[in-house]
Formats: C-alpha cells, sequence, structure tokens
C-alpha cells in the first residue's frame, strides 16, 4: 500500500533495480518522537523529534552491503543514490562461506491497529500537566524526577523480490515517574505504557503512590544478608529476566553458537519449571505488535517454552542462512514476549500470607549475564522493593543483588499471577522501535540467591 | 563537507529571533556529515558491511528557567525546528521548581580537529578489508570455535553557534576495533578472549592507528595462546583475595564506579528514572574519601588521541584538563554549564568554579548531557606489573570483562572476566577461569593498594557507553595503570 510521495519513489526505485536484477530491500522508518523529562519538580528537557531513514540492503551472490541514509525521501535521484553506495559496497565485498537469503515480502501488510492519533499528537503541555499534578498531589517535600516519551512510527518496506508492500503504523508511549525521599534516600517508581493516550491515568499514579508510602515513611530499611530467599519478582522484573534468558536461551544465534544457557539441549528437552509457558504473540495488545519482521515474513504466534518444555528457536534471516534453517519472523523489529499467566491471586499480599518471609522485587537495576552460558545473571533491586511476612509489608530492604540462574529461578516458582500486565521494553537508542511484553502481575520462586546488598537503598 | 554561507546566516538569524521572543539562551548545532562505517568478520564471513550517513539540525532553547529542544533530518524544515525548539521550552517553564540557568560567558570561536593522518573512509573498502581478513587469518584455528574481527570508523563535522556569540567548528574522528576467539571449556562451556584496539594517548586517530600492530593486531596470537590455556582451566574457588586489574579491565571498574558516579547530572538528581543516582552528594566534594592516597583520578588529562578528547564540548566550552580525586579525596565532578550553576545554588557556596566541558551529545538530534570525557588513574610509584604481582602474596591478576552490573547509585558493583592469572606468593602460576569479582565503591577504592607506572598506562576506548533519555551512547577514553586492590570478594559463593 503506498501511503505517500515518498512511498511512491521508493516503489518506482525498487522496479527500477529489480529489472536491473539487483537484489535489494529497502525500508522506510519515520518517527515522530517526543519525550518529556522531569528532574527536581521540574521539566528538565521538553524534546521533540522528527527523523526519517531509509536502509537498504543489497545481496550479490554470496556478498552484501548495507547502507543507511537519514533525510527525507523527496526524489527517485535520492533513493538511487543510496542504493548505489549499498550495491558499491556489496560489489567489493568478500564472499560468504553460505547463501545469503533475499528478503521477501511474503504477504501484503497494511496495519495500524495499534495507532492513536491523539497520542501521536499529543501536546507536551499535557504531559506537563499531569507531573504537576502528581507531584501536588503527592507532596512537593518529595524529589519528582520520570520521563514520558511518546510518538508515532511508521515502517515501510519494499524488496526487488516481488512488488508486495509491508505498511506498519503505531502509536507508544512510556511514562514512568520516581519519587525520591530528600533525606532518606529511598525511591519509589510508578510506570504506565501503552499505545493509546488513555492508558494513561494520572489518578492511578497517584494512589500508587499514596499506598506505597506510608510503608517506607514509616519503617526503616532492612539490609538482607547473603543467602537464599524466597522471592516475588514484579512484573518489571520478571520482564528483564526473561528476555534476558530468551536472548541467551531461544535465539537461533546463540542457541547455534553454543554461547547459551540452552546449548546443551534440543527441542522438547524440559529446561525450566513445568508451569513456565512462554510464547512470542503478535497479537497480544498489552505488547507493541508488528505483523512483519525486517526480513519481510509474516510474524505468528511462535511458542518458545510449553509446561517447561523447549519448543522453538527464533531465527533471524542472516543466522538462518548460515545454518540453514526457516524464517522464523525474527529478523531486527520486535518480539511480543508473553508468559502465560497463573492461577495465583492477583494481589500479592494476600497470596503469600501463608508462605512465611518473601522478598518482593519489583524492578531489576542493570542486569547482565554473568556466565551465559551457565544461564547466570545478576541484576539489583531497586525501586519499591519491600520485605513481606506473612502476607504483611515489614518494610523496604537495602539494595540487594540477585545473582543466580535462570534454571534455578524459573524451576523453583512457586505461584503465578493469574492478571497479565503490561511491561515497556523499549529503549530510545537509535530510531524508535518500541518493544513490550506481557508478564503475571509477579511470580514467587524459592531459592532465590541474594548475594550482597549495600548499606543503603 | 563544510556549512554554507545561506545556512549560516539562516541559522544565526533563528537565534536571534527565538531571542527576540524571549529565550535566555539558545544554541544550534549543525552536523554537515555524521557518518559511521562498521565492517565485521564473523569466522571469515563478512557479515557487516554498513555504512549510516545522517546530517541535520539540534536546537536547545532555555526559556523561563526550562529546556526546550528540537532537532529534524530535513534541511527544509530549520525554521520551523527552532520554533519547535522555543515553544518545547515555554511549555516546560510552566512546571518549574528550580530554574535552570546557564550562566553568562563572553563569545569566542575555536576550531578543532581529530589528529588524524588517514581518513578511514577515503581508504578503499578492499584494503580496509584485506586488512581484517588478515587479522582473521590469524585468528583460525581448528579447535577455536567461533572467531571475530571487527572494525568501526566514524567521522562528523559539527558546527556550533549560540545566542552569545560563540562559533566552534569541529571534525571529530574515532576508529574502534575489537578482535575475539571463542572455544569450548572441558564443561562444554565458552570462553572467550578478546582484544581491542587501544591507544598510547599520543599520536594520532586515523586508519593508521588501527593499522599500527602494537595497537591491535600482534594481540592476535597472544589472546589464541590464553584460549588454549583457559579452556584447560580450572574454576576460580569463592574467597577473598587481592586483585590486580590490567588496564583492559580496569577501565571498566573506573568507567562504572568512579566515572558515572561523578557525573554531575547524575549527582543533582536527573538521571534518577533510568541510569540512576549516585552516592555521591555535593557535600561530598572536599570530604569524602574515594580511595587510598594511591589514587589520583583526572578527567581529560589533555590525552592527544583519545575518542574522549574533542576540543570543544557540544555548549562550545573547551575541554579541560582537572583532578576529579586528589590523593583519594574528591574534589571535582564532570559537568556542563548548567548543571554546576545548579550544584552552586543549591549547596549555597562555590563547590564548581567553572564547567568541567564535559555537556555532550550522541548526535544532532540530541540534547548535551554530562559525560565522561577521559576519566584517568594518574601513573603511581608501584612499577611495573612484574613488580605489583612480586608483591603480591595471594591475588588474582584479571583482564577483560564478561558482564559488569552495578547498583542504581553506584554503590556497589559486581563484575565477571574472560581470564584470571593466579598470583601466591610473588609468583604467577596458574590461569583461572570464570572469574568474578565483586564489592563496594568506597571500600573497594580505599583498599588500593599498588598503582603501576606509566609503563603499565594505556588508553581503552569506550565506543558505546549508554545514558541519557532519550538514550545516548557516547565515545570516550580512560587512561589506566595497572592496579591492585585487597581484600576483595572474588568468584561465587557455593
Ligand atoms: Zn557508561
Amino acid at each position: 500500500m503506498q501511503k505517500n510521495k515518498a512511498h511512491e519513489i521508493i516503489c518506482a526505485v525498487r522496479a527500477a533495480a529489480a529489472k536491473r536484477g539487483i537484489d535489494a530491500t529497502f525500508t522506510l522508518h519515520c518517527e515522530k518522537s517526543h519525550l518529556m523529562r522531569i528532574g527536581n519538580n521540574s521539566v528538565s528537557l521538553n524534546t521533540s523529534e522528527i527523523l526519517t531513514r531509509l536502509d537498504i540492503g543489497v545481496i550479490n551472490g554470496r556478498r552484501t552491503g548495507s547502507h543507511t541514509q537519514m533525510g527525507d525521501v523527496t526524489s527517485q535521484e535520492y533513493v538511487e543514490k543510496a542504493l548505489q553506495i549499498a550495491v558499491d559496497k556489496a560489489e567489493v565485498a568478500s564472499e560468504k562461506d553460505y547463501q545469503p537469503i533475499s528478503a521477501i515480502i511474503e504477504a501484503a501488510v497494511d496495519e495500524n491497529s495499534q495507532y492513536d492519533k491523539a497520542l501521536e499528537q499529543v501536546d507536551p503541555s499535557f504531559k506537563a500537566d499531569a507531573y504537576r499534578q502528581i507531584i501536588e498531589k503527592v507532596g512537593e517535600s518529595y524529589n519528582f524526577s520520570g520521563s514520558w516519551s511518546s510518538g508515532s512510527v511508521e515502517l515501510f518496506m519494499v524488496s526487488t523480490a516481488n512488488d508486495l508492500t509491508v505498511y506498519h503504523l503505531a502509536t507508544d508511549q512510556d511514562f514512568n515517574v520516581v519519587l525520591k525521599h530528600p533525606k532518606k534516600k529511598w525511591e519509589l517508581r510508578q510506570a504506565k505504557t501503552g499505545w493509546r493516550l488513555a492508558d494513561f491515568n494520572v489518578n492511578d499514579v497517584v494512589d500508587g503512590f499514596k499506598k506505597l508510602l506510608p510503608v517506607y515513611e514509616n519503617h526503616q530499611g532492612f539490609k538482607l544478608e547473603p543467602g537464599e530467599y524466597t522471592v516475588a519478582l514484579g512484573s518489571s522484573a520478571l520482564a528483564e529476566v526473561l528476555m534476558m534468558a530468551c536472548y541467551t536461551g531461544f535465539y537461533g544465534r546463540t542457541y547455534e553458537e553454543k554461547q547459551g544457557w540452552t546449548s546443551k539441549n534440543k527441542k522438547g528437552d524440559k529446561v525450566l519449571g513445568s508451569n513456565i509457558n512462554l510464547i512470542d504473540d503478535p497479537t497480544d495488545d498489552k505488547t507493541f505488535t508488528f505483523g512483519f519482521d525486517l526480513a519481510g515474513k509474516t510474524r505468528a504466534l511462535f511458542p518458545l517454552v510449553k509446561d517447561g518444555v523447549m519448543q522453538n528457536m527464533m531465527y533471524d534471516i542472516h543466522t538462518a542462512a548460515k545454518y540453514g534453517r526457516e524464517l522464523t519472523g525474527h529478523t531486527g523489529g520486535s518480539t511480543s514476549i508473553v508468559m502465560q499467566p497463573g492461577s495465583a491471586l492477583p494481589d500479592l499480599l494476600a497470596a503469600v500470607k501463608d508462605m512465611g518471609r518473601v522478598i518482593y522485587i519489583p524492578a531489576l537495576h542493570y542486569l547482565n549475564m554473568s556466565n551465559p552460558s551457565q544461564g547466570v545473571f545478576t541484576g539489583s533491586s531497586r525501586f519499591n522493593a519491600v520485605l513481606i511476612e506473612d502476607g504483611k509489608v515489614v518494610g523496604p530492604i537495602f539494595s540487594s543483588r540477585i545473582t543466580d540462574s535462570f534454571q534455578n529461578v524459573f524451576g523453583n516458582v512457586r505461584l503465578i499471577s493469574s492478571e497479565a500486565e503490561s511491561v515497556n521494553l523499549s529503549n530510545t537508542y537509535g530510531r524508535r522501535m518500541p518493544e513490550a511484553s506481557s508478564m503475571p502481575g509477579y511470580v514467587v520462586a524459592e531459592k532465590v540467591k541474594i548475594t550482597d546488598s549495600a548499606d543503603s537503598f | 563537507m563544510t556549512l554554507s554561507a545561506d545556512l549560516k546566516k539562516q541559522i544565526l538569524q533563528n537565534i536571534d529571533r527565538v531571542g527576540t521572543k524571549g529565550a535566555e539562551y539558545t544554541d544550534a548545532r549543525f552536523y554537515t556529515n555524521d557518518d559511521s562505517e562498521t565492517l565485521f568478520l564473523y569466522d571469515g564471513n563478512l557479515e557487516a558491511n554498513d555504512t549510516n550517513f545522517e546530517s541535520g539540525l539540534g536546537v536547545r532553547v532555555l526559556y523561563g528557567g526550562a529546556w526546550g529542544f528540537a532537532a529534524t533530518s530535513d534541511a527544509k524544515a530549520f525554521d520551523t525546528c527552532f520554533e519547535q525548539a522555543l515553544q518545547n521550552a515555554i511549555t516546560a517553564s510552566k512546571l518549574v521548581r528550580v530554574p535552570l540557568h546557564m550562566g553568562k560567558k563572553p563569545a569566542h570561536t575555536g576550531k578543532f580537529a581529530s589528529p588524524l593522518k588517514q581518513d578511514p573512509f577515503t581508504v578503499p573498502l578492499k584494503e580496509k578489508l584485506e586488512f581484517l581478513s588478515a587479522i582473521d587469518a590469524r585468528l583460525k584455528e581448528d579447535w577455536i570455535f567461533k572467531r571475530y574481527v571487527y572494525a568501526e570508523f566514524q567521522k562528523k563535522n559539527i558546527y556550533f553557534f549560540n545566542s552569545e556569540g560563540t562559533q566552534v567548528e569541529r571534525s571529530l574522528s574515532n576508529v574502534f576495533a575489537k578482535m575475539m576467539v571463542m572455544a569450548l571449556d572441558s564443561d562444554g562451556q565458552m570462553q572467550r578472549r578478546s582484544q581491542d584496539l587501544f591507544t598510547t594517548g599520543k599520536g594520532t586517530r586515523g586508519y593508521e592507528m588501527l593499522t599500527q600492530p602494537e595497537l591491535f593486531s600482534a594481540h592476535a596470537e597472544r589472546i589464541k595462546d590464553e584460549l588454549a590455556q583457559l579452556i584447560k582451566a580450572d574454576i576460580l574457588e569463592y574467597g577473598k583475595r587481592s586483585v590486580i586489574l590490567l588496564p583492559g579491565q580496569g577501565f571498566l571498574q573506573v568507567h562504572e564506579t568512579i566515572g558515572h558516579p561523578l557525573e554531575l547530572d547524575r549527582i543533582l538528581g536527573y538521571e534518577l528514572s533510568y541510569a540512576g543516582g549516585s552516592f555521591v552528594d555535593l557535600d561530598s566534594f572536599g570530604k569524602l574519601r574515594y580511595g587510598s592516597d594511591k589514587l589520583t583520578v583526572s578527567a581529560f588529562g589533555s590525552i592527544e588521541n583519545s575518542p574522549g578528547s574533542f576540543g570543544f564540548d557540544d555548549e562550545g566550552t573547551p575541554e579541560r584538563d582537572y583532578l576529579l580525586i586528589d590523593k583519594g579525596m574528591l574534589v571535582n565532578a564532570l559537568s556542563s554549564r548548567a548543571m554546576i550553576d545548579e550544584a552552586n545554588q543549591k549547596a549555597g557556596r562555590t563547590v564548581f568554579t567553572e564547567s568541567g566541558g564535559a555537556a555532550r551529545a550522541t548526535a544532532f538530534y540530541r540534547a548535551p548531557i554530562d559525560r565522561m570525557t577521559n576519566v584517568n588513574i594518574l601513573p603511581g610509584n608501584d612499577g611495573t606489573l612484574e613488580d605489583i604481582i612480586a608483591s603480591t602474596e595471594d591475588g588474582i591478576v584479571l583482564d577483560n570483562p564478561v558482564s559488569w552490573s552495578i547498583g542504581s547509585n553506584r554503590e556497589h558493583f559486581h563484575f565477571s572476566c574472560e581470564i584470571a592469572w593466579e598470583v601466591k606468593n610473588g609468583k604467577k602460576t596458574r590461569i583461572l577461569r570464570n572469574p568474578s569479582y565483586q564489592g563496594h565503591t568506597v571500600e573497594f577504592y580505599n583498599s588500593l593498594s599498588a598503582v603501576g607506572d606509566a609503563s603499565t598506562w594505556h588508553v581503552g576506548q569506550v565506543d558505546n557507553c549508554g545514558k541519557g533519555e532519550p538514550n545516548q551512547i557516547m565515545q570516550l577514553g580512560h587512561g589506566i595503570p595497572v592496579v591492585r586492590f585487597d581484600n576483595v570478594i572474588t568468584g561465587e559463593r557455593k
């Protein structure tokens, strides 16, 4: 579907290139981005960016080259020039020892089911006003910071393999606000995500803080000694850990190259606990959905782990070519990882009332893989982390480090919340490409290793 | 590429126009070009053969104590871009509890170009590929499971203008490169050794730096040899011992636990919602014993050849050489104009006399924030690596990071490394695999017991420091000698 002049120009250059026998893929990425940052109860940055990028990839036999040009597409000459750069690069490139796969648009796509004009065009003063309300209603004596990113992405793609086109238009937002006590130094956070402006509600944010504040105001911090604990991971911490488990366990590249924690396993092996189910579901509205990937492959429901058993590996076009595998819809772009909810009460405190001492860690900071082969990750608690005893919050905990393996944590899950939450995983490095996962509100795992803790929050 | 007279006139007129509408301060950065090229040979296959060309305008307006920023890649939309930045600042000024100010600076003009003999973008692709392929061929062995070698070239031409009349022109060039070999160990787990292109701090940073064997290619055989031993090595046992960090690991230790916590915007709470805060506060300057008296740390350090040497920052401030930590005492921060103004107001005294020249933006479409330049440990008097090993009773020598995870206020950390060499009674004994260590920042630096001399010092290049919202990747350097810390928790508890 050609939506505008730029698309027409690209299609014309595509047709001419196809006639010349060039194997090329053209991807146009247009973003309208807005971001407001808050620091010290003030707007510290209010920024708008309108950016257009044209990516061209060329395959010449077993040689490849690619070029990205930033700027508006207003003439055929502009696109032809960028194409020529990629063609020249492929010409000089050394040959691979395998045949690269050409991107082919599998089926025409024209999607805008997650587009909200109100969000795309939101007046920045709406954001400033919302932050002002939060600060005034929760209390000026606290120190507030935060950021609120919103915008739209238009993605248009064609290749010389056929004359089909794919087009994606969608909006997304990622709101967060952090409250810090100026003297006691603890930090609380509230976040909202979604593709509609209406997914944000200022009163929810205020209520969220008001629920947490008494716990923090009325209790001292606890320092955890290293050891094994029953830990409830909130949706944000859970998403961070599971996404890392996916990158290092369920991607074809890490698997084929024996870099990850599943490299000694094969499809059908039990790698996690029987209550763990993971799928990539590009129709789940709690995620940012893409109907195609950047190889033109149509994206569809893709099971990763069923009842703890490894089902499939995600392959990008380069890995598939190198190792002779099928494309799975995982070339570039965003996944829609969904962990299936369980049967536990959505209210964590009610759910753990017979479990004695539970450490609740809603978010993890600076997660990394200290040993990818063993599935060992490490990261420390941040925001709203508390010690719970017999279903009652005892008080906040100091910054505590978890160093444990995916197999251990997700092999010992006792409770999984029955309610799903959307967790925004987008970053704003480079181009706008929103990603979110759908996670249970929490999971409770036993025997989780806390390996260090600070003397402060 | 140069800026046309017409475009320059248009930018200057717009800066004036925004000023007449009430802006306290405006600056504009026009990038005629921001080019990068990535070549990545993986198992001998050229997996990345990419170029990326960008150009455009970024405008920052301070109005009513608040920043507005706008950027466009569309050359026809420059006037609109100034208007958008102003409108964004006006909107931002509606929620201001702590107004930001730039302070006043006299106008100046400046020019800077990274020292270089041969612009990598003028070297034919074929020649670059032949160079990398030759290294790749040296890395290849039957027992090596995976190998890669890559190079990245960057070149930016930036024109800076502000409402004070300052005009700065810069041409910045970077070359990064890395090689790695991987093999399965006796447990079937992947081990690796790597080498990054580094600098001596001297000389030029064009293509000629990449081809200087001692800075890169000559290390191919060494990393292979070390990997061959590593895959048969014992695992490091959990316990407290001394750690001797080679510059290949020390640079990241300093980066994460001295560089980041000393960024003034972080200290003032502007990064809380994402990158995190800092255990350092304004009272810490002149009072906090950050490390032992062997620890002296500089910013910039007048290093000629580093990605963190760029002449002028993205506010037009000349890059400045000063101490962050002086014989263990914390004395200064990495800073920009608005942040020192706010810090001094907040502290009610002059904590910082002038901007650290550390306001940096990754691209035209990002606003500058407080970044690292070069953050360096100055060489000490404890001799060579061999001298330091000889004076170590029970320790490990560590090189090259595998993972790093740091507390949100940079108060604690955990690193794992590629390789360790055991040191017993002053002698290097055997290689150990899966090494890791953890600690609490201030306690750790106060256990610094040896700092190597200038022979152990080199500049590690960082091409991927991430910070800020919207996120920004930054290039910088760390001049680091061999350093030893005592009583460190190493390995993982069973
Ligand atoms: Zn960094």
